[in-house]
């Protein structure tokens, strides 16, 4: 059409708007991590990449690797993570699978009820269960009636009986629990477009249950999975306010609490921002890496 | 404002396909022009480079002598009935209908007028306050109609407009288009795949293939004298076989294998050629009958259709030819195994020049016997 | 559309027994239903009794006791309405959420509209520039955005304003997702069918796109309201004090101390706002493209069967 110029017109102030505020916000943050400070610590933004300071950068990359400050605090965050995502997938699958083949008139509200806690605030459900494990509180008592709490110490997992005491075992489940719904929705997206003729024809064909399960079903939902899997881990690589919410006390710090320390509570925010930078760039990395992975995927069932 | 409609070498590219190849074209005032062709082969690009849609990579789109090609629809003279109707949902019919006579300033009691009229016209009275999710396709055709004939365009273009309908509405609404055209005077451009709808409606068809006009005449003249095999081919079924042409004593010579025969027509194109013989000229005459233009064969197959039989011989040469042959109680019934004699009529053969190849070998596809077993 | 046992399953074993699955093939799975719903169950029930601690007599936030309104209002000092902090930050939540539906709103439909006409230079880049707040972690956005308002852009400053920025910013993806979804659902014959009828591109915006997207728009706007309620990281990172707090940073820095069910009481008024506003976004839409769906009622079906006769029986 000879008028473009309306669309353009249309988009621009959306446009100018991501530009300035989180385009630009990207950019700050780069900026701030390869900057400099004031006296008094403040960072001062090196806005121009010419004058790049590499000194912070430089300091966290030190601090992150073996032997840095910072590295047991990115063990333990690869580790909770990998365990949350572990129990996120051996919770979330059954779910998704169900949803996705069989609840047949019930599908309605089993997806309602799917996704209904996408909209309860995030720090709404992690303050539910500080009533609940509180050591007053109803899953606390039952727990430790059940003697749970003796098995996770015996197990290395806790300490005390205090659920809410910087217990790690609490951070992973609480992590579980945060994130495992936007893992059952792409998931449940996926096994939804499966082929169900694919699994009737292998049943045809003679396979057990178990064995049609493992060779056609399990196969077909790996770009499902691997989805899922990332959509839950980015945010996790992020994510402080469980730790602060369900444990309180730096054994459990992730590497969010590393960069949330830094920039929100003391005089090292050029620190947090190169802190963020290379978080970032893992998380790219990893990102690429599941993308690189889908196209093979795709490739391969073409 | 007469509605005269020239493209000059116009020409259309979509990344790397050439879509449209340097058309020419002229539809003059008041004629009901349909472009017909298989998917792809450019015709709905065209439309849309007529009504503005699409800006040409080349060439020109001229309207009643003026240069439209940069102009935006909006702006052009000329309506469109979509294949999907496009009608306005929110709106009711009669909305629908006047929403484009605000930008010719007709308010008010006129447009009110010209909004019934133009409803009588395609006879949608009383439909005024529905809403276009209540009406039947046929119904929403009708509407679509109506929006475009109340502006009074010199020129309206129709994209498949009966696409979706089923047959027997589609029949009703063919001979409701022709009538309402030639009541108006509009200049209709047609575009269609459907060849049954474009020989019952039109003045004159554009044959298009590959972006490029194959022939552009009447029906008449593209069913009796095709120019290239795809027109044939595409226009009813047509007996497509490669022959070597050379002029001839009354006519043109035709060697085909070790017969000859000839064709009354003169001027026909030399060398390698392909002779065209519709199936309803094919005689099928007893075996070993004399005279020229006859050539023995075997009958291959025979499929009964009621008041015809489709017989399928096969000749000495190894060319397949169909016959059509009446059931009028004359001709013998064919069996499969029967030899004949084919006589392919001086006076029916036409020699065509063209994309020999594929044509021919889609004609002997069409005309071989299907394969035992198959369904 | 069950089937009998085929021969095959005779053959299994009961190796499965202890889930018990039914030894059709084709029926129903038990023991994968058990597990979703306990997994539902899991899910929800520590919300619900979030919620049920709200209505407490007593000031338990982890036992049931009685029933009663006093921490949402009737408690002179420590309910929701009366206490300052709290009701400050209901106030903080819901003005966000106000603003930020009222300028993401326009921003996300300007941009899908342009998003889905616009075939010149820039136009994927600007595509993948409006997806990406969807994919990026919320704590680097966060930080960049607290750098931003400390660095650069101090005029702004942090406060009520950034926390609206904010909250707009990571909106106007989700706006452009919904609107362009339903742009798809209209198509673009209609917009070519305005324009070939005389309607210059503004008009066609005006008089066929607009209508047709309010549908998008309403459920945009409320979508926008939910999304914004909720938001924990961005709101945190750029408050500048406490009458910039908003609900959950409110519930953030109170849970681990001795609180009221106040507390409770105030999660759950959060939680009742953003229902409500997904429920009519979800009834609005519905009411809207009503029209679309051509159901025809008895009457209707009467009306157009005469209007047919009428017609001279062309249908």
């Amino acid at each position: 059409m000879a008028s473009r110029r309306i669309w353009r017109t249309l988009a621009a102030p959306g446009l100018l708007w991501l530009i300035a505020f989180f385009l630009v916000a990207f950019y700050a943050v780069v900026a701030v991590g390869l900057g400099n400070v004031t006296t008094l610590f403040e960072p001062v933004p090196h806005w121009n990449p010419l004058d790049w300071n590499v000194g912070y950068l430089w300091q966290a990359v030190q601090d992150v690797v073996p032997g840095g400050v910072t590295w047991p605090v990115v063990v333990r965050t690869v580790l909770y993570i990998a365990v949350a995502m572990a129990l996120s997938l051996l919770i979330g699958y059954p779910v998704a699978y169900y949803a996705a083949r069989y609840a047949g008139r019930s599908s309605g509200i089993v997806l309602v009820l799917l996704v209904l806690p996408f909209w309860i605030s995030y720090i709404m459900r992690m303050f539910a269960w500080t009533n609940l494990l509180a050591p007053d509180g109803y899953a606390s008592k039952a727990l430790n009636a059940l003697s749970i709490d003796s098995l996770f110490g015996a197990l290395g997992l806790m300490d005390g009986s205090d659920w809410l005491g910087g217990q790690p075992i609490t951070v992973i489940l609480a992590l579980v629990y945060g994130y495992v719904p936007f893992f059952i929705l792409p998931l449940y997206a996926s096994l939804d477009r499966l082929d169900h003729r694919l699994i009737e024809a292998s049943r045809d064909l003679g396979a057990s249950p178990a064995e049609s399960f493992r060779r056609v079903i399990l196969p077909l939902s790996w770009p499902g999975i691997l989805a899922g899997m990332v959509l839950i881990a980015l945010p996790m690589f992020g994510d402080y306010f469980t730790q602060d919410l369900m444990s309180g006390s730096p054994n459990t710090n992730m590497i969010g609490n590393a960069i949330n320390g830094y920039v929100q509570g003391g005089p090292d925010k050029s620190l947090g921002a190169a802190l963020t930078i290379l978080l970032s760039l893992f998380l790219l990395v990893f990102m690429g890496f599941y993308l690189r992975s889908l196209r093979r995927e795709q490739r391969g069932t073409a | 404002m007469s509605g005269d409609i020239r493209l000059e070498e116009l020409t259309k590219i979509y990344g790397d396909v050439l879509a449209v190849d340097a058309i020419d074209l002229h539809i003059p005032p008041g004629e009901f022009f349909t472009m017909l062709g298989p998917s792809g082969c450019g015709k709905t690009s065209t439309l849309r480079l007529i009504a503005g849609f699409e800006r040409p990579d080349g060439g020109a789109v001229i309207l009643d002598g003026l240069d439209v090609s940069r102009t935006p629809p909006h702006k052009r003279n000329v309506n469109t009935v979509f294949q999907s109707y496009a009608l306005f949902p929110h709106r009711t019919v009669e909305q629908n209908v006047a929403f484009g006579l605000r930008y010719k300033r007709v308010g008010g009691d006129e447009a009110r007028r010209r909004v019934a009229d133009a409803m009588e016209l395609v006879r949608l009275g009383g439909m005024a306050d529905r809403r276009p999710g209540q009406l039947s396709g046929g119904q929403q055709q009708r509407v679509a109609l109506a929006r475009a004939l109340v502006l009074e365009p010199p020129v309206l273009l129709l994209d498949e407009p009966l696409g979706a309908l089923d047959a027997r509405l589609r029949v009703d609404l063919q001979v409701e288009l022709k009538r309402i055209q030639e009541q108006l005077a509009v200049t209709f451009v047609y575009v269609t795949h459907d060849q049954d709808e474009a020989l019952t409606m039109s003045d004159r068809v554009a044959v298009m293939r590959e972006g490029r006009i194959e022939q552009c005449a009447t029906p008449q003249e593209l069913y009796e004298e095709p120019a290239t095999a795809f027109v044939a081919n595409f226009l009813g079924a047509a007996n497509l076989i490669p022959v070597a042409s050379q002029p001839g004593v009354r006519g043109t010579e035709l060697a085909l294998g070790s017969f000859r025969l000839r064709c009354e027509a003169e001027g026909a194109p030399h060398g390698e050629a392909v002779a065209m013989i519709r199936p309803e000229y094919v005689r099928l005459e007893p075996h070993g009958a004399e005279g020229e233009n006859r050539l023995p064969g075997m009958v291959e197959e025979v499929v009964y259709l009621g008041f015809h039989q489709d017989v399928r011989v096969r000749l000495a040469t190894g060319a397949l030819v169909r016959a059509d042959v009446p059931n009028d109680g004359e001709a013998p019934e064919y069996q499969q195994g029967d030899a004949v004699a084919v006589h392919l009529r001086a006076r029916n053969l036409r020699v065509l020049a063209g994309d020999g190849e594929r044509a021919v070998q889609d004609a002997q596809a069409a005309a071989a016997p299907e394969p035992a077993g198959t369904a | 559309m069950t089937t009998t046992a085929a021969p095959t399953t005779s053959r299994a074993p009961a190796r499965t027994g202890r889930l018990r699955l039914r030894r059709d093939p084709w029926g129903h799975p038990r023991g994968l239903a058990i597990v979703t719903w306990i997994y539902i169950l899991w899910s929800l029930a520590p919300v619900l009794l979030a919620i049920r601690f709200a209505f407490n007599e007593g000031r338990s936030r982890s036992a049931a006791q009685g029933w009663s309104l006093r921490w949402f209002w009737q408690d002179p000092t420590l309910s929701v309405f009366h206490d300052p902090t709290l009701r400050s930050a209901l106030e903080q939540s819901l003005k966000l959420a106000g603003l930020a539906m009222l300028i993401a709103t326009p921003l996300g439909v300007g941009l899908a509209l342009g998003l889905q006409r616009w075939r010149g230079r820039g136009s994927g880049t600007t595509n993948r520039l409006t997806l990406l707040p969807l994919v990026t972690p919320e704590l680097v956005f966060a930080v960049g955005l607290f750098l931003l308002f400390t660095t650069a852009f101090s005029f702004i400053g942090l406060g009520t304003t950034a926390q609206v920025i904010g909250h707009v910013t990571f909106s106007v993806s989700f706006v452009v997702v919904i609107v362009r979804g339903r742009l798809q659902t209209i198509g673009g014959d209609i917009e070519e069918a305005a324009a070939d009828l005389g309607a210059p591109p503004w008009e066609v915006v005006r008089r066929v796109l607009l209508p047709l997207l309010l549908p998008a728009i309403a459920a945009s706007l409320l979508i926008v309201f939910a999304l914004s309620i909720d938001d924990f990281v961005v709101s945190q990172y750029l408050a500048s004090g406490a009458d910039t707090t908003t609900v959950p940073m409110r519930i953030y820095a109170q849970a681990r101390a001795a609180p009221t069910p106040a507390l409770n009481a105030l999660a759950t008024l959060m939680l009742a706002a953003t229902l409500l506003a997904l429920a009519l976004a979800y009834a609005v839409f519905r009411v809207l493209t009503r029209g679309e769906r051509g159901g025809r009622s008895a009457l209707g079906q009467l009306a157009s069967l005469e209007a047919t006769i009428d017609a001279g029986g062309t249908k």
